[in-house]
């Protein structure tokens, strides 16, 4: 593929790394990546992916922008307060750069539908603010044989792995299935610190770069976690889990299923 | 430059006189990328920043540089031969 | 004896199981609480009466879910 002047330019700052060059900038511009999740965690993501020239990037989220959401969910402004946050992020990415192709996929992911939605793509980011979500995510990717990155954050606290099919662990592995409802906090109820997002979610998206552009040193096997009052980033390893129910050698969950959406009252 | 074999006749040449730095290094290190190892290209480039910068630049890259020829026209010529891989 | 939890060092008496050990920690939520033990998975930790030993490395893996609880 050949690079525009125009391309040499925006990239150059990539370019001139050893560890991308050309070939490097070659293979993001060729990448696609699905980023689920519009908000806090998918915004700063899915903008360096399009800064970064990530060729295609799918953007999943089935809510509207909301006022709360502007604490942290930067790729939307106060003009796009009602719209959907799939639209309002694409032209977020499509104004910063437009060489990037943006999908959108209004509407929540399911899982009717997400095998073939993550099967376009290389890479995908769990941009998600709820349990079953991720678990859905996680199942499919397993299924699929696709890499992801998951994160969460909460108050200060914010962590992310990354799934390498075959080499690690699953994010069930860690977690082995979802806490009912108000077990555990939620950013509505416990708030989090709207930077954090910025963190998590590029750190997220430095894990897609480096694996579209072949760079080593992915959080395959270890949890990052990052503490904000104390600045303090820890890496825990973490092993692959056994008898994973979805990626181990005798997996009960073969297809990815909204069970446990239900069984959590969604729609309540 | 002291006296020394005659330099080699490059296979290929790039001119990055309309580009400013660190433009001129990006497009030279395009340039190279399609190059075999062993092969030598002439690179005109401005005076100044250009010629200062890149033969330290391409030689940190791994590739060598023959000599930097004054065309007498505010323009250098540089030979470079592509490192190996 | 001396372990390491979540990378810091704590006495704790000799013969401390895991199970005691989420109690003495007063870790939130120890039902949906993760925990390794050298980088190995314990199952069931609220119950667990393995016994920790000097220089053993404790991890707590937490929940963190994001901004909504439920879809």
């Amino acid at each position: 593929m050949g690079l525009s002047d125009g391309d040499l330019e925006r990239y150059s700052r990539h370019i001139i790394l050893r560890e991308i060059g050309v070939g490097g900038q070659r293979r993001l511009l060729a990448g696609k990546v699905l980023v689920i999740g519009a908000g806090g965690l998918g915004s700063p993501a899915a903008m360096y992916l399009a800064a970064a020239g990530v060729g295609e990037i799918g953007l999943a989220d089935g809510d509207e922008v909301d006022l709360s959401n502007l604490q942290r969910q930067i790729a939307h402004s106060t003009a796009d307060i009602g719209r959907p946050k799939v639209q309002s992020a694409a032209e977020t990415l499509e104004a910063l750069n437009p060489g990037v192709r943006v999908n959108r996929h209004p509407g929540r992911v399911t899982a009717a539908d997400i095998l073939d939605l993550v099967a376009r793509y290389d890479f995908v980011l769990d941009g998600t603010d709820n349990f079953p979500a991720k678990f859905l995510i996680n199942d499919a990717c397993v299924i699929a044989g696709k890499p992801f990155s998951h994160a969460g954050i909460i108050r200060f606290r914010g962590q992310l792995t990354t799934y390498l099919p075959g080499r690690g662990p699953c994010y069930r592995c860690l977690f082995v299935q979802p806490p009912p409802p108000e077990a555990v906090p939620s950013c509505r109820q416990a708030g989090v610190v709207g930077a954090l997002a910025g963190v998590i979610g590029c750190l997220q998206a430095l894990e897609a770069i480096k694996f579209l552009a072949g760079l080593g040193g992915l959080l395959c096997g270890r949890l990052l976690t990052f503490d904000a009052l104390s600045m303090a980033f820890r890496e825990i390893r973490v092993p692959v889990r056994e008898n994973c129910a979805v990626c181990g050698p005798d997996p009960t969950i073969l297809r990815p299923s909204d069970h446990e959406m239900a069984a959590c009252g969604l729609g309540e | 430059m002291s006296a020394k074999a005659p330099l080699p006749r490059p296979g290929a040449t790039l001119d990055i006189t309309d580009a400013v730095c660190p433009l001129t290094f990006v497009k030279a290190k395009v340039a190279l990328e399609d190059l075999e190892a062993g092969q030598v290209i002439s690179i005109r480039l401005n005076d100044g920043e250009p010629a200062q910068n890149l033969p330290r630049s391409l030689k940190d890259e791994g590739h060598a540089v023959l000599g930097l020829t004054d065309n007498g026209d505010g323009t250098f010529a540089l030979l470079v031969r592509k490192g190996p891989a | 004896m001396d372990i390491s939890i979540s990378g810091e060092t704590r006495t704790y008496g000799p013969g401390t199981t895991v199970a005691q050990l989420l109690v003495l920690e007063k870790v939130e939520t120890p039902e949906y609480v993760t925990v390794a033990v050298n980088e190995e998975f314990v199952d069931a930790p609220m119950a667990s009466d393995r016994v920790l030993r000097d220089g053993d490395r404790v991890e707590f893996l937490y929940f963190m879910g994001g901004g909504r609880q439920w879809a």
